[in-house]
Formats: C-alpha cells, structure tokens, sequence
C-alpha cells in the first residue's frame, strides 16, 4: 500500500508542480497574484474537450493547440488588462479576480454548467513493485516531465530565461542591465498561462470537465506555493510534490477532503516556524 | 458632496419597501441588509490594506452555527445568532495571527484557502450539516418571546443589524483608530516607529470583521430557513469584492452603495447566472481601468483621509 500511495501521489503531484511552477512564475516577476491561473486550467480542458472529445483530433496535437490557445488568452490579458495596473498590488489582483469571472461565465454560456467526461485516450494499467499505475495518469506524468525539463532549461540556458531570472531577482537592476521589463512580464505571463492550460490539457481525460474546475485547482496552487515560498521556482516543485504525497497519503487513509484540510495544516505550521516557505526568500 | 446627504437618501430609501408593500420588494430589501454588513466586514479589512477572501466562510460559520445551536439544543434564536457571530470571530482571533504573521499577499492565500476548506466541511460533514442538499426547517427567528413571522419583520430586523454596523464602522473610519489602519496601509514602519502595535490592530480588524459577518450568516439562516454551503463560497465573495470596487473601497458608504446597486442583480438574472458573471467581470475591468475610486470617487464624497 506504501508503494501505492507514493505513486499515487508523485503522479499527481507532478501536475500540481506545473500549476504551481506558472503560478509562482508570474508572482515572482510580475508581484501579481493571478486569480484566474485555474481558469486557464480550465480553458486548456475546455480546449481539449472540444478539439479531441467533439473535434476527433489526436490527443496530443489537442493537448498542443489547448496549450497554445491558453497562452495566447494569457498574453492578451497581460497586454491589455493587467498591463495597466502593474505597480498596483490590489487592482491587479482584483483585475486577475475580473479576469477569471469572465472566463467563468464564457464557459458557461458555450458549455453551460453541468461537468463533463470525455472518453479516455489512454486505458489500462501496469505495475510497478505491488502498485497498480493507470496508463492515463503514467502519460500525464510522463509530459509533465517533459514539460518541466522544458521549462528549466528554458529559465536556465536561453537569455530569455536568465532575463527573466534577473528581473525577478531585481527588476531595477536587471533594466540598468537593458533588460527590457515589460517583454519580460509578457513572455512570464504567457508561459505561466501555457503551463496551466496544459495541465488542465493533460488532465481533461481524468477528471470532470467543468466551467468552474479551476477553484479548487487554484487553491492547491496556492497552497503549494507558500509551502514552498512565494515566487520560488524549486520551492514550487518542491511543495508540488509534498503536497500531491501528504494528499495521496490522507486521502487513502481518511478521504480528499481530509488530506485538503491536511495539507492547509502544514502550511499553517510552515508559516509559524518558517514564514518564508521552504525554499523562500526573505520578503522584500 | 457631503456623505451625509449620501446616507440620508439611503435612509430613505430604507423606507420605501414599506410604502409599495410588495413581498418581492421586501426579500431584496432584506437581502441588502445581509450583504450591506458583508461587503461591510471586507471594508474594513481593506482599509488596512488586506483582502479577505474568509468572509464568506465566516458567514457561514455564524449561519450553521447560529442555526445548529436553535435547531439541536434550542438555544434562543437571539442568544444563537450572537453566539453565532462570537464563533466567527474567535476562529479569526486564533487563525488571524498566523494569517497576518507576513505582511501582504500570503493573508489573500491563506483566507481563499481557507474559506475553500470550510465550505468543503461543510459539504462533507452530511451528518451535522446535511451537506449540498441543505440544512432545512430551521425555525423563525424570535426575541424575547416575539417570533418575526411576516417578511416586513425581518427587515426591520435586518436594517437594525446594518445600521449597527454601520454606525461602528463609520465611527471607527472617523476615529483616531481609522487613522492608525490607515496609516497601516500607507506606512506601516511610521505607525510602529510612533508606538502603534500594528499587527494587534490588524488582528483587532480581522476579529471584527469576522463578528459582523458572523452575524450576518446568522441572520440569512433564521431569514431564508435553509442553508445550503453555496451560499458561503466563491459566489458570495465575488459579490462582495465587486461591491467594493464598484462602491469604493476608501469610504464605508462604498460598499453600501454597491451593495445597494448589486443584491437586486442576482434576483433580476436569476436563471442567467453565466450573464450574471460577464457583467460582474466587465463591470469590474471598467471600474479598475477608469474608476478607480468607485462610486464615492465618481460622487465625490467626503473620505475619511480628508478631514480638515
């Protein structure tokens, strides 16, 4: 059983490290928080649901398209509504807030409120020692480790990645540097809303589709993201997986709504001994 | 413009559900005085710079609790919707040191998630809550041997309860403790540096806030009669936040007004919600991009950061 619940929770826990990783990305550069991160979620199962589940189109070229429609949302939202209010802390979140509202209520009036299922691309299932592995959730992790080597080598070996490094370290500095900011919160913002429309992709298959699915997603992000330290890139990583093992555990042992109060418990506790999360900083 | 000729023409028109005497009138008269003291509570946490996103679970803590207390162990219904209101806040006098313990943007997490986590309880907990299909038959509301039993009874309660909120808050906004959560949002190392304790007074604020809406819960379980965990989630936050903006943040008369303008909205679209959200989502795009100040910066109001 031991076996099966660390499987169990690595296999989820690699997708929240995505949500986290996109989340804590724009936070760390951009000082917004993005209420409508889960939304994006939701608009890259939305996509897929359309493209794969009506449209007959293979799955990872769904995923794919779902992935990118995500991001270009994304980076019109930066561009024209969040653009604006940067240096302001509550507007811009409250504008995120706007945001995912409004994305709320467009799915709702395409799709309308009940949840659905789409067919599974993948079935079956393997072993690994004596835990049974869903084929569907192994294809998941699989791209989310592709997905997230992708990601670190674009933050640590391309410039746009140590651009983006720099200004979330000092955004002052880093323009003296002639790092032009203002790209840098685009490119940010665009790969943040990429990441979560591909887990929402990835995910489609297995869980309800939904307009409002990002809530609760939103806030296992959340709760990831100050285990591990707000703006942490490892910290995100790091609590992604903690948080998707002390689930997987507590939901086995009790049941899912148990293993949520029991993951708010440690970070409650993290907050008391650590203020800074794992792998945070101090804050400025 | 003189906010006071803003509240005497809210007083008035606190009289007119009375003059057309329509049931329909009276429900969403009444729902005002709910959400007036809700949109109220996140004000106040506003002012010191913080956006609370548990007063929707705080709500519900004072409803179930306040309606649990009268159902199981037939507490009087006044004594229950206080006890209801003391609930809430003792839960944010222990969580609101560890909430506000890092100044800024963990409080917003740490209130979404834990309004998350209350409301999935409350779903959960099917034996003391009913869970998604409801708590039903709680019973009407009485004092000192009076039971409110027309609709037109509960508003007047309801107004009570909103002009006492009212009335502290805006004496508070007045006061020199207005001044110190003020100056908690503006310049927190000047209001230590004078001697102010700044994170008791957030603590204080939280604490309050959680009271009014405490009470609030109590008094929507003993209105409506059911109580059902939607009612204290994300929906009733947003509600809130759109009040806010839309009212303006900077003066209690704010969240009044949008108060005022939004409780009619759901009842109007109330088989359209997805319109509903698209009006919610614009409307605040709008007010962020070019209103910034809301209502009482488009009136012109006298805010409480201007006193001679």
């Amino acid at each position: 059983m031991i076996t099966q619940i660390i499987v169990n929770g690595l296999l989820s826990g690699l997708v929240y490290v995505i949500m986290a990783l996109g989340f804590t990305l724009v936070f760390g550069i951009m000082r917004v928080v993005n209420f409508a991160h889960g939304e994006f979620y939701m608009v890259g199962a939305m996509a897929v649901l359309l493209f794969y589940g009506y449209l007959g189109w293979p799955f990872f070229v769904a995923v794919a398209t779902a992935g990118i429609i995500s991001a270009l949302i994304g980076l019109i939202v930066e561009r024209l509504l969040l653009r604006p209010l940067l240096s302001e802390e509550m507007p811009g979140m409250i504008m995120t807030l706007a945001v995912a509202i409004t994305l709320q209520s467009a799915a709702l009036l395409i799709v309308g409120p009940s949840e659905q299922g789409i067919s599974r691309p993948f079935g079956g299932t393997w072993t690994l020692l004596d835990a049974r592995v869903p084929w569907d959730r192994t294809i998941v992790a699989l791209c989310a480790l592709v997905i997230l080597a992708g990601f670190y080598s674009l933050l640590k070996f391309t410039p746009v990645g140590l651009a983006m490094q720099a200004v979330a370290q000092d955004r002052e500095t880093a323009s003296l540097m002639g790092i032009e900011s203002k790209r840098i919160y685009a490119v940010a913002f665009g790969i943040s809303c990429l990441l979560a429309g591909l887990a929402g992709a990835l995910m489609a298959p297995i869980y309800p589709i939904g307009p409002y699915m990002g809530e609760i997603v939103i806030m296992k992000a959340f709760v990831i993201v100050i285990l591990g330290g707000l703006g942490s890139v490892p910290g995100a990583m790091l609590g992604g997986l903690l948080i998707g093992l002390c689930e997987s555990a507590v939901a086995t042992l009790l049941n899912p709504t148990a293993a949520l109060i029991a993951s708010f418990g440690i970070v409650l506790v993290i907050i008391i001994f650590r203020p800074t999360g794992l792998m945070g900083r101090a804050v400025r | 413009m003189k906010s006071r000729y803003v509240i005497l023409a809210v007083a008035v028109l606190a009289v007119v559900p009375w003059i057309l005497d329509n049931r329909y009138f009276f429900h969403i008269a009444t729902m005002a005085t709910i959400m007036i003291p809700l949109a109220i509570s996140m004000n106040l946490m506003l002012k010191i710079g913080q956006l609370s996103l548990a007063q929707g679970a705080f709500m519900g803590l004072g409803g179930y609790g306040a309606a649990l207390l009268t159902m199981r162990l037939g507490v009087p219904p006044m004594v229950s919707l206080l006890t209801g209101g003391l609930i809430a806040a003792v839960v944010a006098a222990v969580f609101g040191p560890i909430f506000l313990r890092i100044k800024g943007t963990y409080f917003v997490l740490l209130t979404f998630s834990f309004g998350e986590i209350v409301n999935l309880i409350m779903q959960d907990w099917i034996s003391l809550t009913g869970g998604n299909s409801g708590l039903y038959g709680i019973p009407k509301f009485s004092i000192f041997g009076f039971r409110l039993t027309a609709i037109s009874h509960y508003y007047a309660m309801g107004l009570i309860f909103t002009a006492i909120s009212f009335g502290v808050l805006w004496a508070i906004e007045r006061s020199d403790i207005g001044a110190i959560f003020q100056s908690l949002n503006e310049n927190e190392m000047v209001t230590r540096s004078l001697g102010g304790n700044a994170i008791a007074w957030r603590i204080a604020a939280f604490v309050l806030s959680a009271l009014i809406a405490g009470i609030a819960g109590g008094f929507y379980a003993f209105y409506l009669g059911l109580l059902t965990p939607d009612a204290f989630g994300m929906r009733t936050l947003v509600d809130l936040i759109v009040m806010n903006t839309i009212g303006g943040p900077a003066s209690v008369i704010g969240p009044m007004l949008g108060a005022i303008l939004i409780v009619p909205l759901p009842e109007l679209l109330r088989e359209a919600r997805q319109y509903q959200l698209l009006i919610y989502g614009i409307s605040l795009g709008v007010f962020l991009m070019f209103f910034r100040q809301g209502l009482v910066g488009l009136l012109r109001l006298d805010k409480p950061g201007d006193r001679p």
